[in-house]
């Protein structure tokens, strides 16, 4: 038993460099292996959010054409009927936190390009909380997972990868140390393998925050971007170095989250559904620079 | 119907009853006149409450903060200005004084605002605790006085709730400035998940914390370093004893039983159990230090009553 548990001992000797083959499967359990790399994709506008801070639909629509066909290398539209087909039931996993929701334009630019791919409007379901008894989430052959990017009190960061919490019925199961155990939701049978792209809505993200509900509009920011690819791991890492950078810029210094976002490491290390380290990321930027800070 | 079931509906259909001075009676807390106004900003009268069943929705998630501090019922106030930020009042009832101070404790990182029995302010922001309750109100923005409005609603909530309660005595045992304690890194903590988001131990309970026992965490300055203290204080000395042997276990493997081990870092870690309670600290720079620290812990812990 004491075999399988992990205490601070075993990070302390990573960081002692004492223990390379804990290092090279990140946690004990983990498995060395090659080194995978991710794309991802940054595409920003500056008009996106106005100065009313309404959202323009039509250029969060030619954002997301941006970030897909700059994530396939091709086309948007065939990058989407790559994505899902006439034969799938998709659905469309959204976020409906009162204080910063995922937004209406994000989520109508998805099910139009989705319906142009051939799936017909029946077959395509928008949901959050509801999920498990959605009787469409139930048949879902994909599902493309689209929410803002912000702090999270239990996680660290609220992105991709949290996203799927709704998939289970005790999601205060997944609550422990940071939230670690989230990655553990995508290997099960309603989410695994379905996922098709990832969305990490960066229009307004909210870069600070204290306790559950904490919402303060200082912290928050029109950075009018999206953060796109298929790798919910390396999305999610590219969206909590976006919100450090900016408490660093704010601040003047890294002011300490509620917890550190360790779950993201801990779903490429211990679950091994992407890649956490910046350095195997390729992050492709397009549009507005002014401000990007990464 | 039968009579208890018509007070039930009457209850539910009159969830504030007006008071004198402008304040209105909370039903969920029916001693308690919450204030209606504060700094210029207006109650916009729409009655929220929480139980632990709806808990879970309104924290997005985090409702085992409050769960594991015995939540009790949780009232929710907007207030509303014309032009200005809404400014959100949440009142939380726990099982105790202590655990109130225990929520507070374990969010606690901005400066003393002088309201409660415990308060911080900062980053829009204002918390305390004060008997069995703890306040949270903060502002969706900045501006238009909206920082002296939290200061006076918290006033005026604070004024509300009659009660006060003790400190959890566990705390007492603590070593105090004179041993470098930072006095704002002190958390009171009842779960083993909780007591990980501030100090990782291990991702197993090892130290049994199942909710019988208390804990406290504190850390301190010494010679310019870093280190903490963990004080837990279990129902008996056998449940004390069976925590003490799991850590020991898992954490200090190669102790050989003593509890002392100098660990990856280069630093110390000490641990020792009397009677119903274990004491341990991390991360000392010298066994001397972390010797000197416990020792005076230990004399320090309450004798068992």
């Amino acid at each position: 038993m004491a075999d399988s548990i992990i205490t601070r001992r075993d990070f302390l000797r990573v960081a002692a460099g004492t223990a390379a083959a804990t290092l090279a499967g990140g946690l004990p359990g983990g498995e060395a292996r090659a080194a995978a790399t991710a794309t991802v994709v940054l595409v920003r506008h500056a008009e996106a959010v106005g100065s009313d801070g309404r959202i323009r639909f039509p250029i969060v629509q030619a954002m997301l054409d941006d970030a897909v066909g700059a994530l396939f290398g091709t086309d948007p539209r065939e990058a989407w009927r790559g994505l899902v087909t006439g034969a799938d039931v998709v659905g469309i996993k959204t976020n409906a936190w009162y204080r910063l929701p995922t937004p209406p334009e994000a989520e109508e630019a998805i099910k139009r390009r989705v319906v142009e791919a051939g799936v017909a409007e029946r077959n395509i379901g928008i949901d959050d909380r509801g999920v498990l008894d959605n009787p469409l989430f139930g048949r879902a052959t994909a599902l493309i997972n689209v929410r803002p990017l912000r702090t999270h009190h239990w996680a660290g960061v609220g992105t991709c990868l949290k996203n799927y919490i709704m998939f289970v019925p005790n999601p205060s199961d997944y609550h422990a140390d940071g939230c670690s155990p989230l990655g553990k939701i995508w290997t099960y049978p309603i989410v695994k393998g379905k996922t098709r792209l990832n969305v990490l809505v960066a229009l307004t993200p909210q870069f600070y925050g204290r306790g559950a509900n904490f919402f303060d509009r200082r912290y928050v920011w029109p950075y009018g971007g999206l953060i796109v690819g298929t790798d919910p791991v390396a999305v999610d890492t590219i969206g909590a170095h976006l919100l450090q950078t900016k408490r660093i810029a704010f601040f003047g210094e890294d002011r300490a989250l509620d917890v550190p976002p360790v779950h993201i490491t801990v779903a490429d290390k211990t679950y091994h559904l992407g890649v956490s380290d910046r350095s195997r990321i390729r992050l492709i930027r397009s549009g507005w620079p002014e401000g990007a800070l990464i | 119907m039968k009579p208890w079931v018509c007070l039930l509906i009457v209850l539910w259909s009159c969830p504030a009853v007006p008071a004198a001075g402008g304040q209105v009676r909370d039903a969920m807390n029916p001693e308690l006149a919450l204030p209606a106004e504060g700094g210029g900003w207006q109650w916009d009268r729409r009655p929220e409450r929480h139980d632990s069943r709806t808990l879970y929705r309104y924290m997005d998630g985090a409702a085992e903060l409050y769960l594991a501090y015995g939540f009790r019922g949780l009232t929710v106030r907007r207030f509303v200005k014309p032009g200005a930020p809404s400014i959100t009042v949440e009142l939380y009832r726990l099982a105790s004084p202590a655990d109130a101070y225990g929520v507070f404790t374990f969010e606690r990182q901005d400066a003393p605002a002088g309201i409660g029995q415990g308060s911080e302010f900062g980053g829009g922001m204002l918390r305390f605790w004060k008997g069995s309750h703890l306040v949270s109100i903060y502002a969706d923005g900045e501006g238009g006085g909206v920082e002296s409005a939290l200061l006076a609603l918290g006033r005026a909530v604070a004024d509300a709730i009659p009660e006060t309660g003790p400190e959890p005595e566990l705390i007492r045992s603590l070593p105090g400035r004179e041993f470098g304690l930072r006095e704002g890194s002190l958390r009171f903590l009842r779960s083993h998940i909780l007591l990980n988001q501030r100090f990782f131990i291990a991702h197993r309970n090892i130290l049994n914390l199942d909710g019988t026992a208390e804990a406290v965490l504190a850390q301190y300055l010494r010679g310019g370093e870093k280190l903490h203290l963990l004080l837990v204080r279990y129902p008996d000395p056998q449940a004390a004893a069976a925590a003490y042997g799991s850590f020991l276990t898992a954490y200090l493997p190669d102790s050989a039983g003593n509890g002392r081990v100098r660990t990856e870092e280069g630093r110390w870690t000490l641990a020792e159990r009397q009677e119903r309670c274990i004491l341990v600290v991390f991360g000392a720079a010298t066994e001397a230090d972390a010797d000197a620290l416990l020792r005076e812990a230990k004399g320090r812990l309450p004798r068992r009553r």
